[in-house]
């Protein structure tokens, strides 16, 4: 009777989940998983204690004899742990830096105990001292179709010193602190030639994957706290404790992560953008910051609506910590996500804006688009990267998307150029490789600026419109699935081909073989310009008119030759502008796939300079000097800086002379 | 009144040492010439024939210029050195001209002459020097105390509130302002007190300058207020003007140059009418004390003795005798 009843309960918790519309109008994705999760902050012992109801579906035709469940907050449990092992500037000596997350009781559907079957794994590097993998072996196997239910009894001491979870003082961001299922991969699913659980630990260079899900949350704090969350507000209501605390419950649907923040210091705003209600979170004392930080996030909200697909959410929160929490800024929860400013931020400097519209974008790519961010880091910040890129040099100048001083502008795709162009290890490795497996601390400029130079040069090769639908397509394909690096390329190859035929071949695998998953480099080169002038021909003299009286021409034929090289491994068509001394221009094809090519023209015209890739739309090229050459240097541009660098010394030597 | 006395007589006679001025405009041309041509045959080197400076138009464009890879290092490095060069050579060249144009900006000055002025260089260089130094070490000192300690212990804090440490991080720079204008005065009445004496005694200027300063506060704080206000708003206008102006011909290069050159020669003008203003200050208190010229005479020798006399006679004097007290006469 007893089993029946939990049996009961369970489903009803089940079909809950699963059926009830609270926010969403439909279900987006499966729903393999789903929390209801019953929490409460303690300020005094920086914890979080609570339950946890879930459920995964077993969708594969496997016979599944485990469950593999992230354990996160494990990661801060002592510097013997993988992600302390990594990383030298977490270790610490204050026990009150770590964080863990202790698990009291743990049942399934029946009440049965499940933790004698349970242990700590380590997928990853075998690492013993690492705890952040649990894996718990079912009593009976989950059949395909099969639904397990889990309730879970935990303690989450948040970490000391924040890096994206933890507190200060009486700051939370509260994020990776519950026991979360990993993604089941049947064969078939992304790389997957088996299936399995695809669970990874936690790393210092590494982000999340996971299947979307349904929560409900109640958390209670204190009273005085100001509480966001990725979810929708449900009810706030009082505990029994209710002089102190308050109890506040959250429904989310089709998010891969629930995260929240709690703070007193909070003051909070809202916004609307379509069916959108924007809620932001900012320090009460930097509320200067909030009309750049929702148009930002209305520019990102229009612009992805436009060229990838519709944010389906009518809400969305996010949080501009304070100084004290920076640690948990430029975070990503699907529709909960952490910007950064500063109090009188210059609106020149659009850093803030451009944090926002990048963390808003995961929720694109990896929360609607629920990549793999372990395994393909470049699928989500790579191709975020690019849609920020768009978007701030869009809506806030070509030239201008980070800084717009009156001396100095700076686009923000020139960011992402300098930084992987200007790179010593640019070579050592392809985008082909696990987050935490990049050699050299090449992880950040390798997924994130490589992949978006990347791309922009895909756009510069396919033209602007295609590489939007591009991304309307894999949103079409790919939304609220998990998609792969080669999924992403088969839509490029798909629609490349719809849109252009076989003007590139008959697919795109040769771009991303030689630029994602190449280490090889662009460079083309303008190695001379020769004229070289065959004779005079004085039959063709040409005699004035006699209005103007002048004496006569002589036309002069010459040879003319424009001589190119490709300096880099990497072979990409390319434009190639000749202009003449008489003001005609040819625009010329290169394959560019020979080491080196010629354009040779003969006629009364000499080449008066010659530019490869007129529009930098290659910005894959690592040097953009040598792409042109002219008969006569232009001196202008050194010689006014020259003047000017002059002038600005003098000025500064008279100061400091007193 | 005394201190638009003190700004009007700054001004007549500044524009009267304008040869002095040119000198000064011309030797820190070519010194910072000395620095930036080389740059200049580096860039044009880097850059060789290619039309990428085309994206230089309009200001700096960091794709091409951070693709000059090795030769932007080339460059930034002889900026690093050459600038500390620059630094310490220009204190020298300035200890020295300054002598001249403080010398030429007396009252007493008579028609500017090259002898006299690069005489009076060679005569005050050395205590000018040490004023200089120590004047700028007390900067440094500055700096650090008023700038460095608060402003790294507000960003520090996770207590303070970010409008209450920006508060604090500007109320640092307004003092660093007032107190840099106290050594500015500082190193001015020590100069202008060094080429009124005949002994080379840059110890007793450095004390006469923080004695005058102190002593006459309220009058010579404003007056140094109001000539570092008039050339902070000239160099807002010079950097407006001169940094947003890219022109794209060169006819418009050439006119930036006369232009800006043009407004360092204004800068050096506005430098030479703080001295002249701050001397001029110091000579009217001389005029009010109608004190034995002889007994000063015998003290102060006999440069300051003419000083005296001259100004004793001045139609401004008043009739109430104010004493020097002793911390404030010349030895």
């Amino acid at each position: 009777m007893r089993k029946l009843a939990v049996l009961s309960v369970g489903l009803l918790f089940y079909l809950q989940l699963i059926s009830a519309q609270m926010v969403l109008d439909k279900p987006y994705s499966d729903r393999i998983t789903g929390y209801k999760i019953d929490a409460k902050l303690n300020t005094v012992g920086k914890t979080v204690t609570g339950t946890i109801d879930a459920f995964w579906v077993n969708k594969s035709t496997d016979v599944v004899p485990d469950i593999q469940l992230h354990m996160y907050m494990n990661a801060f449990k002592s510097n013997k742990t993988t992600l302390r092992s990594e990383s030298a500037s977490l270790r610490t000596s204050d026990s009150s830096d770590n964080g863990w997350i202790e698990i009291r009781s743990f049942t399934d559907k029946n009440g049965l105990d499940l933790m004698q079957g349970a242990q700590y794994i380590s997928p990853d590097d075998g690492n013993t001292d690492d705890s952040t993998v649990l894996k718990i072996s079912l009593p009976h196997a989950a059949g395909p179709g099969d639904t397990v239910f889990i309730k879970v009894n935990f303690e989450t001491k948040l970490p000391g010193r924040i890096r994206r979870t933890g507190y200060t003082d009486d700051f939370y961001f509260v994020g990776q602190w519950f026991p979360k299922f990993g993604v089941y991969e049947p064969a078939g699913m992304r790389y997957a030639t088996k299936g399995s659980w695809n669970c990874h630990q936690f790393h210092e260079n590494s982000e999340f994957y996971s299947n979307h899900s349904v929560y409900d949350v109640r958390i209670t704090v204190p009273k005085e706290y100001v509480v966001g969350t990725g979810g929708m507000l449900m009810s706030e209501a009082g505990t029994e404790n209710s002089e102190k605390d308050k109890t506040l419950t959250y429904r989310a649907e089709d998010i891969v992560d629930f995260a929240w923040t709690a703070w007193p210091g909070y003051a909070v705003f809202t916004d609307q953008w379509e069916h959108v209600k924007i809620t932001l979170l900012i320090p009460k004392d930097r509320t200067n910051q909030v009309g750049r930080q929702f148009t930002a996030v209305k520019h990102a909200l229009e612009y992805f609506t436009k060229n990838v697909g519709p944010y389906p959410w009518p809400y969305l929160t996010f949080v501009d910590p304070p100084a004290k929490g920076s640690g948990s800024g430029g975070m990503e929860y699907t529709t909960l996500f952490t910007s950064e400013s500063v109090y009188k931020m210059p609106m020149s400097v659009h850093i803030p804006e451009m944090v926002t519209v990048h963390e808003f974008g995961h929720a694109y790519f990896m929360g609607i688009l629920a990549s793999n961010e372990f395994e393909e880091p470049w699928l989500d910040e790579g191709v975020n990267s690019f849609l920020e890129e768009r978007i701030m040099d869009h809506y806030y100048g070509e030239n201008s998307g980070m800084l717009d001083f009156p001396f100095l502008k700076v686009s923000d795709k020139t960011v992402a150029r300098i930084s992987y162009v200007h790179m010593d290890g640019r070579q050592v490795t392809s985008n082909n490789e696990y987050s935490w497996n990049y050699p050299h601390n090449t992880y950040g400029t390798m997924s994130y600026n490589k992949a978006a130079l990347c791309l922009n040069t895909m756009m510069g090769i396919i033209g602007e419109e295609t590489t939007n639908e591009v991304f309307r397509e894999y949103y079409k394909q790919w939304a609220f699935k998990h998609p792969s690096g080669k999924d992403f390329v088969k839509v490029v190859n798909e629609v490349v081909k719809r849109e252009h035929g076989d003007k590139f071949g008959p697919d795109m695998n040769w771009f991303f073989d030689q630029t994602l998953y190449g280490t090889g480099l662009c460079d083309y080169k303008v190695s001379g310009i020769k004229n070289t002038d065959l004779h005079l021909d004085d039959d063709k003299q040409v005699k004035n008119d006699s209005v103007d009286n002048k004496p006569s021409l002589r036309i002069h034929t010459y040879n003319s030759v424009a001589e190119l090289e490709r300096i880099g491994e990497v072979m990409l068509p390319i434009d190639v502008l000749v202009h003449f001394d008489n003001g005609d221009e040819v625009l010329e094809s290169w394959n560019g796939k020979s080491r080196y090519k010629d354009f040779e023209y003969t006629g009364n015209r000499k080449i008066d300079w010659v530019k490869i890739d007129p529009e930098y739309k290659i910005r894959m090229d690592v040097n953009f000097i040598n792409n042109s050459l002219a008969e006569v240097r232009n001196n202008v541009p050194v010689r006014r800086f020259t003047n000017k660098f002059t002038s600005f010394m003098q000025f500064f030597i008279s100061i400091v002379t007193l | 009144m005394k201190i638009i006395n003190a700004i009007k007589s700054g001004s007549l006679q500044s524009a009267k040492a304008w040869k002095g001025v040119l000198i000064t405009w011309f030797a820190s041309l070519i010194l910072v010439s000395l620095l930036a041509l080389p740059i200049k045959r580096s860039l044009n080197s880097a850059f060789g024939k290619s039309m990428a400076t085309e994206k230089l138009m309009d200001g700096v464009n960091l794709d091409i210029v951070t693709d000059l890879g090795p030769a932007l290092s080339a460059v930034f490095s002889s900026f690093s050195s050459g600038l500390l060069m620059l630094v310490l050579t220009g204190m020298l060249i300035n200890a020295f001209l300054a002598g001249g144009l403080f010398s030429c900006l007396r009252g007493t000055s008579k028609e500017f002459t090259g002898t006299g002025f690069f005489s009076s260089s060679a005569k005050n260089f050395w205590s000018f020097l040490v004023i200089s130094l120590l004047i700028s070490l007390m900067f440094l000192v500055l700096i650090f105390v008023v700038i460095g300690i608060p402003v790294s212990m507000i960003s520090q804090s996770e207590t303070i509130s970010e409008p209450i440490a920006f508060a604090l991080e500007t109320g640092c720079g307004i003092l660093f302002f007032l107190l840099s204008a106290i050594l500015v005065l500082v190193a001015d009445y020590a100069r202008a007190w060094q080429v009124a004496n005949e002994k080379s005694a840059c110890f007793n200027a450095i004390g006469f300058g923080f004695s005058r300063t102190f002593g006459k506060f309220f009058t010579s704080f404003p007056l140094i207020i109001i000539i570092l206000f008039a050339q902070l708003a000239f160099a807002y206008l010079f950097f407006i003007v001169s940094g947003n102006w890219t022109p794209v011909k060169g006819g418009g290069v050439i006119l930036l140059f006369l232009l800006s050159q043009f407004f360092i020669y204004v800068r050096f003008y506005l430098k030479a009418w703080r001295y002249a203003s701050v001397t001029s200050l110091m000579e009217q208190d001389y005029v009010k004390a109608h004190v034995v010229p002889e007994v000063l005479a015998e003290n102060q020798g006999a440069e300051l003795h003419e000083l005296l006399t001259v100004t004793e006679s001045h139609e401004n004097a008043s009739d109430q005798p104010i004493l020097i007290p002793d911390d404030q006469k010349l030895n």
